[in-house]
């Protein structure tokens, strides 16, 4: 590479590596490493409310989820309409141990690291059991599939007894070095603990997109005919997609019962589901980025959704019911509206930027 | 366009370790409509083996055969010694055999270079987890395998359109990058359906002139399905004429165009 690695401009690769590299240039890698610093410290300056922690929380644990749903639907191509119903089998991988060992057991304060791993790996299997029609089916029809296990999901939660018919089963306190993780420094705790799950997951799925098993998922969602005759089992590598986002789904899962320091149905519904898919799309379909985007986006606009409601709510007439009305009607108009106007959602705005900045100072 | 000069050169340098595809009599039945039927023919390593015949008259449905899309109703497709016949496209591609679509088949949302690491895919022989990390193997084989892609880019001439989206490409490139991503599946034969269809001259004359170096530089023996009668006869070694389904003649150009029923079906008469 030429003398001045700084800047995009004018440079150029001398072996293959430099260009496989994910940061090209300096000034990326230095950018990317102020952002993660300023993500590490900024809680030590700035002493959050535990109801802010809890949304910054939230947004972390669903961008760990919305890896999972991103690359088998946004790069595989595969719909599905059941990615709570994945992070709920984390949840309660975690939840149903607690239950069968007690919330106090040492494998869940003590070895929760492992824990959350196994969760991990309980939602890749439920993925890739639920993955197999996509071997035979395409498009809507494995949507309807993946909807499918979201309902069987939700109703073998609510009427099994071991599960607690739905309703909150606790999970004890977990231990670090310094002992006990106490009330107040719970959020904190946790924050530092998804943060750095998220970076990493992130960094592998980076990783992973730009080998052969990040590339196969593409494959079969441009055209599963030619990936095929690339010499690659289509159908596995569906199911290899939906284990892959199962994984993802499982350890946000798990992260959410210990940040919530319980398990309860209505956080894995349906619902939920959607919300996971707008994330995905809102931030950008097929890209990595859109997968950080969408979280926070769409965390924000339901904050704000609600307060809106609520002051509409004041001067609305009751029996309209239009303030109740409000918050979905407003969170189907923004993802309709990104549909419409920005299918390549947030991500294509960061893009525009960065392309923008690639040749700078100079205009092409 | 005279190649024969290229033609006795490259004979001469004809590989003994490389496989003879066999098709014995084949046929491919869709409900009452025969496709194929009982067709026998020999693909000789090393050689331009070219199939012609006019529309319907089933050679995409053979390639297909070949290539494991579809599976014979009947008779039966051997690689050497190995049996094609119930193998799938991705069992086939890892004996050695690639093929190139007529309705182009590319990654349309991908760059050409993309499309063609893809092609790469059982070269990368790295683990999940060396993937995961991006490290040692992984990294290594992904710079080999680009510097191979890198020479089909160079062979194929695709050196401008490398980071361009292919479905952002012209038609005629489009073709080009087709081929080029089943040259870099590193195949022993490469089944070529109708390459040149759609073409103008100019864009014609580069790809008759990829062909043969592909079969002389590149020592991959080629199967070729094509319309253009005056591209077939100039370039190929041998020659099969289908029609409705059936095997009407065959043999080099110069006998295929003296027969009889050849003439009948598809030629004209002067």
């Amino acid at each position: 590479m030429s003398a001045n690695r700084w800047f995009a401009t004018g440079n150029f690769y001398t072996t293959y590596r430099q260009e496989q590299r994910i940061f090209t240039t300096h000034l990326d890698r230095v950018l990317f490493g102020l952002f993660l610093f300023f993500l590490f410290v900024w809680p030590l300056f700035v002493s959050a409310s535990n109801k802010h922690m809890l949304v910054i929380n939230n947004i972390l644990i669903a961008v760990v989820a919305v890896y999972g749903l991103n690359l088998v639907t946004g790069f595989a191509g595969l719909i599905s309409i059941g990615h709570a119903a994945f992070v709920g089998i984390g949840a309660y991988t975690l939840a149903g141990t607690a239950r069968a060992i007690g919330d106090s057991h040492v494998l869940i304060t003590h070895a929760w690291p492992l824990m959350i791993l196994i969760s991990g790996f309980m939602g890749a299997a439920f993925g890739a059991f639920v993955g197999l029609p996509a071997m035979r089916l395409k498009h809507l029809y494995l949507a309807i599939a993946t909807l499918s296990f979201q309902m069987i999901f939700s109703w073998t939660i609510n009427f099994m007894t071991f599960f607690n018919q739905g309703q909150m089963i606790a999970v004890g306190r977990v231990f670090w070095i310094s002992g006990q993780v106490g009330r107040n420094e719970h959020y904190l705790f946790w924050y530092y603990v998804i943060l750095v799950t998220a970076v990493v997951c992130g960094l592998g799925v980076r990783n992973l997109l730009r080998t052969r098993y990040g590339r196969c998922l593409v494959a079969v969602r441009d055209n599963d005919r030619a990936a095929d005759a690339m010499g690659m089992h289509p159908g596995l590598t569906k199911v290899y997609a939906f284990a892959l986002a199962g994984f993802f789904a499982g350890i946000a899962g798990a992260l959410h019962t210990y940040m919530f320091r319980g398990a309860g149905f209505e956080s894995f519904t349906l619902h939920h589901s959607i919300i996971y898919l707008a994330m995905a799309i809102v931030g950008g379909l097929g890209t990595l980025p859109g997968s950080l985007f969408g979280p926070v986006a769409i965390q924000i606009l339901e904050l704000q959704m609600e307060h809106i409601s609520e002051w509409a709510g004041t001067f609305l007439p009751a029996t309209m019911n239009l303030a109740t009305a409000l918050r979905p009607l407003g969170f189907g108009l923004v993802i309709v509206l990104f549909l419409m106007f920005e299918p390549r959602g947030i991500a294509n705005w960061w893009r525009i930027c960065r392309s923008y900045f690639k040749l700078w100072p100079f205009r092409y | 366009m005279n190649f024969i000069y290229f033609l006795t050169e490259a004979q001469s340098a004809i590989p003994d370790a490389m496989n003879t595809l066999t098709i014995s009599d084949v046929t491919l039945t869709f409900g009452g409509l025969n496709a194929l039927t009982g067709v026998d023919m020999q693909i000789q390593p090393g050689l331009i083996t070219s199939v012609i015949g006019p529309n319907g008259a089933g050679k995409t449905s053979l390639l297909n055969c070949i290539s494991g899309f579809y599976h014979p109703t009947q008779g039966e497709i051997r690689y050497g010694s190995e049996r094609l016949t119930r193998a799938s496209p991705h069992q086939i591609t890892k004996k050695g055999i690639a093929r190139a679509f007529q309705n182009l088949e590319l990654f349309r949302g991908l760059t050409v270079l993309d499309n063609l690491m893809l092609a790469r895919h059982r070269h990368l022989t790295y683990g999940f987890f060396s993937a995961l990390v991006y490290w040692g193997r992984a990294a290594r084989l992904e710079a080999e395998n680009r510097a191979f892609v890198e020479d089909v880019i160079d062979f194929m001439e695709l050196e401008a359109y490398r980071k361009r989206a292919v479905g952002s490409l012209s038609y005629g490139i489009q073709k080009r990058v087709e081929v080029a991503r089943a040259l870099t599946l590193g195949p022993e034969l490469l089944l070529l359906d109708e390459p040149m269809a759609g073409m103008n001259i100019e864009e014609k004359e580069d790809m008759v002139r990829f062909i043969l170096d592909i079969q002389k530089e590149r020592e991959i023996t080629v199967a070729l399905v094509e319309h253009d009668l005056g591209v077939v006869m100039d370039i190929s070694d041998q020659v099969y004429v289908l029609d409705f389904g059936e095997l009407i003649g065959a043999g080099s150009p110069r006998e295929v165009a003296a027969n009889r029923k050849v003439i009948d079906a598809y030629i004209g008469e002067d």
